[in-house]
């Protein structure tokens, strides 16, 4: 019976939280941080050159997902190289199926959990913290990401290997839809109080009958304008497909529009 | 204001660190080197201006708060955002004679860091392309069975790639960077229609971002209302983001318990081992 040592598995994590995307390519992405991450594994458990060519050969496979949330793939992948080499029913082929069936689904989810709303809100924060110059808020972030990313892709990891199949109901199913969807509820909000907080678009225009413009605007909703745009940017975006690229090139327009009709004026000289 | 080459040198190297795909890792590197708050720090400690590094790199930090890289496409290269344009953002205000705190001075900043982010993009397909000879190597390798060179081609070739798509440029740009701030200065007055364009398209910028992110999370129009909640938390009673942060928190709570009680009313009419079963998730 074999069993992989702590030591193997320990070197097996380090190579992924450090290689996942170290030699990226458009061609074969997070493939040669997998490769790297199986490597002791798979010298650990078969003596034969042959062998371990052989099992290797299985990881060659295209690769790519968030390789945060990913290293839950690479746990399960060791726990299932381990049942191969025990003689279990299991063959590369199988464990390449799995690989390419979870790394979608994960990476949707590692996408829209941790890059889209964990580290919005940690900067969030941050943001708030260094407001006035302090690098307090920068500090905050970097502890704070760090220590959760460390841990919580070692749990990822472990219970990767020590659950097999069974860790993808971790992350399915209808209680992880409802943390999900919570925590997706609090990226949400602190995401409108960074918009309001952090976005200043006013006006310079003057009213007919006296008056300002913006003046008027902040008596109906305060930053009116700031949501707003975010608005009309988002309805770019997600409802006529313009990408964000274009819909920066499209607020240099506007803004030189603004500026000649005197809607936009920054007030400024040297 | 002048950049030294002591002082490029070491931007050039946390640009290497950095990027997606930097040599940082994902987590240390892209994700925590790579964020402009982050960036900020960094580079105000590298030239000596840790208030102003932050207050910038803060401000340009919104305009880049969701950067997902969805099947390893980009937006926007962080390296570039990050190295080459917080350090001209610096200089330019600096030179201009602004106050990094003023709005003026951060629109500036958030207009310079995504234009030299967009233009960043180069130089990540220039990095992912030079990655495809590694690899190549790396296949060979594994042919051959020699297996510990993986690491080699992983963790160790990739500098090349980043030594000329990295470090060379933000280099030479950020040394040149003082000297175009000064042309700058000579030939786009403060009070003409190109700078007054500049700064309105900063001021403007941050608002795509956010747009980004919500385009993640808000799939009906429903869902702006909890955007326009936290918004107004903010806006209309001045709470900070922590605050608005423990507000979220509160009714996510209360979100997460209707979801569950909804959950559970078709297994309450099922049999009562379906609950056990639930209790072990």
């Amino acid at each position: 019976m074999k069993k992989l040592s702590k030591k193997t598995l320990n070197k097996s994590y380090l190579s992924w939280f450090y290689g996942n995307l170290t030699c990226f390519s458009q061609e074969h992405m997070q493939t040669f941080g997998y490769l790297c991450a199986m490597l002791p594994v798979v010298e650990e458990l078969y003596d034969k050159k042959e062998d371990q060519k052989k099992a290797l050969q299985t990881y060659t496979a295209f690769f790519n997902t968030e390789p945060q949330i990913g290293s839950l793939v690479v746990g399960m992948t060791a726990g299932m190289e381990e049942a191969k080499a025990n003689g279990q029913p299991i063959d590369g082929d199988a464990i390449n199926g799995i690989r390419a069936g979870l790394m979608g689904p994960l990476a949707g989810i590692g996408d829209s959990l941790i890059v889209g709303t964990l580290i919005p809100i940690l900067l969030g924060i941050g943001l708030g913290l260094s407001a006035d110059g302090s690098p307090l808020g920068a500090i905050f972030y970097i502890v704070v990401w760090n220590l959760l990313m460390w841990f919580g892709m070692r749990f990822a990891f472990d219970k990767g290997y020590s659950l097999g199949g069974k860790a993808v109901e971790i992350l399915v199913g209808e209680q992880a839809q409802a943390v999900r969807d919570s925590i997706l509820m609090v990226g949400t909000v602190v995401i409108g109080a960074v918009a309001a907080s952090w976005i200043n678009i006013t006006t310079a225009l003057p009213l007919p009958g006296g008056g300002m413009l913006q003046a008027t605007l902040d008596g109906i909703f305060p930053k009116m304008l700031s949501a707003a745009t975010v608005f009309f940017c988002w309805w770019l975006m997600t409802k006529k497909n313009i990408s964000p690229t274009a819909v920066m090139g499209l607020l240099v327009i506007i803004a030189f529009a603004g500026v000649l009709i005197g809607f936009f004026d920054p007030g400024l000289s040297y | 204001m002048e950049i030294s080459l002591f002082q490029a040198i070491l931007l050039g190297l946390c640009a290497c660190l950095s990027s997606m795909p930097g040599l940082g890792g994902t987590t240390f590197g892209n994700y925590t080197l790579g964020r402009p708050l982050v960036a900020g720090l960094v580079v105000g400690l590298i030239l000596g201006d840790i208030r102003s590094g932050i207050i910038i790199g803060a401000a340009i930090q919104v305009i880049y708060i969701a950067l997902v890289t969805p099947g390893g496409t980009v937006s926007a290269d962080v390296r570039a955002v990050s190295y080459i344009g917080i350090p001209l953002a610096i200089c330019a205000v600096q030179s201009l004679g602004l106050d990094p705190s003023t709005s003026q001075a951060q629109s500036m900043a958030a207009a310079l860091g995504a234009a030299v982010g967009t233009l960043g993009t180069v130089l990540f397909y220039g990095t992912a392309t030079m990655n495809l000879i590694w690899q190549h190597i790396g296949w060979k390798a594994v042919e051959a069975g020699e297996f510990k060179k993986l690491y080699l081609v992983d963790m160790g070739l990739p500098w090349i790639s980043h030594l000329i798509c990295s470090f060379i440029p933000t280099v030479l740009i950020t040394m040149a960077g003082a000297d175009m701030v000064d042309l700058m200065k000579a030939y786009m007055p403060m009070d003409g229609i190109a700078m007054k364009t500049l700064f309105t398209v900063g001021s403007l910028l941050p608002a795509v971002g956010v747009a980004i992110l919500l385009k993640q999370v808000v799939k009906k129009a429903l869902d702006f209302l909890t955007f326009l909640f936290g918004f107004t938390l903010a806006a209309c009673l001045g709470l900070n983001l922590i605050a608005a942060a423990i507000v979220g928190s509160f009714f996510a709570v209360i979100n997460y318990k209707v979801m569950m009680s909804l959950n559970r009313k078709p297994a309450a009419g099922a049999a009562s081992a379906d609950d056990d079963d639930e209790e072990d998730i």
